[in-house]
């Protein structure tokens, strides 16, 4: 049984030879992001995820930018201002350089990464409160990729024939650690969202070891495949992102 | 009996109140229907045993402050975005720094790459 599902995961990877058909330059995706306990929904904080070209002078690259702001009405309790960048290739979304800045109730944490290619390794540098700054390399393997462009990389692919079931494993690089995790097309649902309803391609996000979900991700099926609807699981109750306007889509 | 139920709706309509000042205050309804509940429970068995306590009354009076708090919040307060200032301040400068550091960086993307891709700003 453990080999069957190598092989199909291999043969899956294979098939999904990634190219970005999906994400065009000035997309911009604005989600609210709320708590549900039995049916009562308790808005937290805004989610943003935008893209722009950023241009230098040999290159022209994608800049994958999340963004989450607590609503006011929670600022004066738990403030969340948290900013997930990432320049990544246009095509492959291949990242080169990632930054993440948050500022969670008054904890402070800014993170850099800085990828070679060439020799597989990251350049990293924390800096914390007070300047408190440490810098690290680590090594990483071929498709290890950071989680902003891994979110984005999940929407470059052909989800059309897939059978369901199929998984697939990524490797991000999260707090200077390889973290596995995978992605499992469970079918086609049709989902009533903000932007209307939507047959959508439903996926499930969890870790490769443990084999355990944490959430459920639905994705417009269409040439956009927009990510509409995420569920994932906390301790008590759900947490679930909602989409609220999309502009700048390609197709 | 009459004991145990007194004290749960209490303790429920003290959760509802503290539940409804928060920001959180649509979860108030949770407690606040339990709080109402056990009180009617309460409030019939002490009244067939004579006497009714004070302190029920004033669990359905918490309950009902509870309640008008979150029916007043639930209408009157609209989810928005305040105070980006700073993220935005942070956004500009962390584009800049990384503009500067991926000139420094050896980049190397083909033509083909860019195909497909227009940059319409």
């Amino acid at each position: 049984m453990i080999r069957i599902s190598f092989l199909l995961i291999f043969l899956f990877s294979i098939t999904i030879n990634a190219q970005n058909n999906a994400i065009g330059v000035g997309e911009k995706l604005t989600y609210t992001a709320s708590y549900n306990m039995s049916g009562i929904l308790t808005d937290l904080a805004q989610v943003t995820m935008e893209t722009s070209a950023v241009k230098t002078s040999k290159a022209t690259l994608l800049r994958l930018k999340c963004k989450a702001t607590t609503y006011s009405k929670w600022d004066s309790f738990f403030k969340i201002r948290d900013l997930y960048e990432s320049y990544v290739n246009p095509k492959s979304l291949k990242p080169y350089l990632y930054n993440r800045d948050i500022n969670e109730g008054g904890y402070f944490k800014n993170m850099k990464y800085t990828f070679s290619h060439k020799t597989k390794t990251v350049k990293t540098v924390q800096t914390k409160k007070n300047n408190w700054v440490e810098k690290k390399t680590v090594t990483i393997g071929p498709d290890t990729k950071d989680i902003i462009s891994t979110l984005y990389s999940i929407r470059t692919f052909d989800l059309t024939s897939l059978s369901p079931g199929t998984s697939k494993i990524f490797t991000i690089l999260f707090d200077r650690e390889e973290v596995k995790a995978k992605v499992t097309y469970l079918g086609k649902e049709t989902i009533s969202t903000a932007l209307g309803s939507k047959a959508c391609y439903k996926l499930s996000l969890g870790s490769a070891s443990s084999n355990t979900v944490n959430g459920t991700l639905w994705l417009t099926a269409d040439e956009n495949k927009i990510p509409v609807f995420v569920k994932f699981k906390i301790p008590v109750g759900t947490g679930e992102l909602k989409i609220k306007s999309a502009t700048g889509l390609k197709h | 009996m009459k004991k145990l139920f007194t004290i749960l709706a209490l303790i429920a309509s003290i959760f509802a109140i503290i539940f409804s000042v928060l920001p959180l205050s649509n979860l108030a309804i949770i407690p606040a229907i339990a709080a109402l509940v056990f009180g009617i429970i309460a409030f019939y068995l002490s009244k067939k045993a004579g006497k009714v306590k004070k302190i029920i009354q004033f669990s359905f009076l918490l309950t009902i402050m509870a309640l008008a708090i979150t029916t007043y919040k639930s209408i009157f307060t609209t989810t928005e975005v305040a105070n980006t200032e700073v993220i935005e301040a942070t956004e500009t400068k962390l584009e800049e720094e990384s503009i500067e550091e991926l000139e420094e960086l050896d980049i190397e993307i083909d033509d083909s790459d860019l195909e497909g891709i227009s940059f319409d700003e």
